[in-house]
């Protein structure tokens, strides 16, 4: 789970911080142009992206879980926890 | 637990009982009875809805006060006192101790919702739940408005009151031997959202008393002909309602965490990770309410920051889905309805997320504001992920409640119905907003596409009615008729439970 978190953190570094930074420290600096409508729309995308890769991972997963861990699956086994009764 | 079927005492013992499991089953039918109050309002603005031009309502004026009264009664007369209900039954439990930290106040924070419930059905406010000034102030005619701000300003204290004992009851008065980390997330879920409430309701108290004080000419907060300013409105009430979804919602995935591991006969996945979410929501919460108001006139970097800080919450939100598929890989998974409820929830909880990052995003804000994009992303999470959460534990708390069992195959239809229903109506209106129908509107022009997808989304929002309808006999039979249930093992899924039923609170 800390990975899980850790990678969330690192995502959100690499698509989010470094356009928000860029977008507002640009605007201050004499001589450069910026088009922050194209930027944003950029970010979004990107966004998107993750968002629907993240998705598609997840939602395959989740049937797949339901699919593979009903009890009527022929696989299914009871869990360790239930056989040390600890659950 | 009250089991008031099986061993029935008069009503009034009930209703001026402090006892938390009788205020608890209070909380429950009232909450049960906005449900079905709220959904009814629903359906008739979906039949409205079904074809352009007048149908079944007379004018735009019902129409708007009929979707005002609709989403003010399902938030604060179904989905809160929905959680308080759950919270009185099963916290004092939780903790380890024999009743809430305050009974009679618990009884009043209850018997605050009646009167507040009847101010806002009998005076009928067309201003929407927002209540956005200028035009709450300016036009919105009276007493209905001036009624529906009462009515707001005693559910809230009744919010607060509530809030304060579930915080008490946890921090003060759990046994001490239970340390905070080992309290039960869904414990951990009333102890963070009760925290959000008492941060950010009165902000909303004070909004709503600077509104009545306007509307009686009083003062000039939020009126521009006295010199006021309405986006401050928008952003009081923001401040209070956008960490209110995280009230919400929050709760519901406390449900998720009981049903989950029960039914895939696992403890959770972990428990401090649940804990860590609940925190971090609990604080991004507060970072993202002006993302309501992207059109108002806001500085680009006020908008890029609101977006960041609305972002934020994507983390916090995903460790909880992670957790409960880490929870359910390697069980044995018994589907009975809770559960199916709470993998429904799931599912559409991670779809409406996905919604509301795209919203987010300012581009695409502007292009989905005020249409029916927004309206589709919301309803998805009250609808698809707290009103799931919470019949999921309705149906597990079913058995602990009447002592009987309800009927598992209704269960599933109604899960069922509601699962396709939801995503009939929700769905299509994402698309519909993408189509530019804007919301709150009683008629629209007959172009094709937005007839065949208002359709859809009232066939949709039938199959809905139709579930509620299942849901309710179920209830109304099986409480009175239904196959005792095994109270050690209502599933018979095995397992020691958390809270058996022999450990009830004697009455005092």
């Amino acid at each position: 789970m800390r990975k899980i978190f850790g990678l969330s953190c690192i995502l959100t570094i690499l698509f989010v911080v470094p356009t928000v930074q860029y977008v507002l420290a640009a605007g201050d600096e004499p001589g450069e142009y910026l088009d922050r409508r194209v930027e944003i729309w950029n970010l979004f995308f990107r966004l998107m992206t993750v968002a629907f890769v993240i998705g598609a991972v997840v939602s395959g997963t989740l049937i797949w879980l339901v699919l593979r861990f009903r009890e009527s699956n022929p696989k299914a086994k009871p869990t360790k926890y239930e056989e040390a009764g600890e659950w | 637990m009250v089991l008031e079927i099986q061993k029935p005492r008069p009503i009034w013992q009930i209703m001026f009982s402090t006892h938390h499991t009788d205020v608890g089953l209070l909380y429950l039918i009232t909450s049960l009875a906005a449900l079905f109050m709220g959904g009814a309002l629903a359906l008739a603005i979906r039949l409205e809805l079904f074809l352009p031009g007048s149908q079944i309502i007379a004018d735009s004026m019902t129409f708007n006060r009929m979707f005002t009264v609709h989403g003010t009664t399902l938030i604060f007369l179904f989905i809160l006192p929905f959680a308080s209900a759950i919270g009185n039954y099963l916290i004092p439990i939780m903790v380890r101790y024999k009743d809430m930290a305050y009974p009679k106040l618990n009884a009043i924070a209850f018997w605050m919702i009646p009167p507040g419930f009847a101010l806002v059905w009998l005076g009928f406010a067309d201003f929407t739940w927002n209540a956005y000034a200028p035009y709450s102030v300016i036009s919105a005619p009276g007493p209905a408005a001036d009624m529906w701000i009462f009515g707001l300003k005693i559910l809230g204290v009744s919010s607060i009151l509530g809030a304060i004992n579930f915080i008490v009851t946890i921090l003060k008065c759990k046994h001490p031997d239970l340390p905070l980390s080992k309290i039960p997330l869904l414990a951990w879920a009333y102890l963070t959202s009760s925290l959000i409430m008492i941060v950010a309701m009165p902000t909303f108290a004070a909004a709503l008393l600077m509104l009545l004080t306007d509307r009686l000419g009083v003062s000039g907060f939020f009126n521009p002909a006295r010199g006021g300013d309405p986006i401050a409105y928008q952003h009081l009430f923001w401040f209070t309602f956008h960490p209110e979804v995280y009230v919400l919602v929050i709760p519901a995935i406390g449900f998720m965490y009981e049903i989950i591991p029960r039914f895939s006969r696992k403890p959770i996945f972990s428990h401090g990770s649940g804990v860590a979410a609940f925190i971090l929501l609990s604080i991004v919460s507060f970072a993202s309410w002006a993302h309501h108001m992207y059109a108002t006139g806001m500085s680009f970097t006020e908008k890029t920051v609101f977006m960041v800080g609305t972002l934020a919450a994507v983390p916090a939100s995903a460790m909880h889905v992670f957790n409960f598929l880490a929870t359910m890989w390697g069980g044995r998974i018994r589907f009975a309805t809770p559960m199916m409820w709470s993998v429904g929830g799931i599912a559409l909880f991670f779809s409406a997320g996905a919604g509301g990052v795209v919203n987010t995003a300012m581009p695409l804000d502007f292009i989905t504001h005020d249409s029916y994009w927004v309206v589709g992303h919301f309803h998805l999470f009250v609808m698809g992920t707290i009103a799931f959460g919470s019949f999921g534990f309705l149906y597990y708390i079913f058995p602990y409640v009447t002592g009987r069992m309800y009927n598992e195959k209704w269960g599933n239809v109604h899960f069922i119905t509601s699962f396709i229903g939801a995503v009939m109506v929700f769905f299509t209106q994402h698309v519909l907003g993408l189509y530019g129908m804007p919301r709150r509107i009683f008629d629209y022009p007959p172009f094709p596409e937005w007839v065949a997808m208002n359709q859809f989304a009232s066939i949709g929002a039938m199959l809905l009615g139709i579930g509620a309808a299942i849901f309710l006999v179920n209830m109304i039979y099986s409480a009175a008729k239904g196959k005792e249930a095994n109270m050690d093992d209502p599933w018979g899924i095995g397992g020691k439970y958390y809270y058996p039923y022999q450990q009830k609170n004697p009455h005092h």
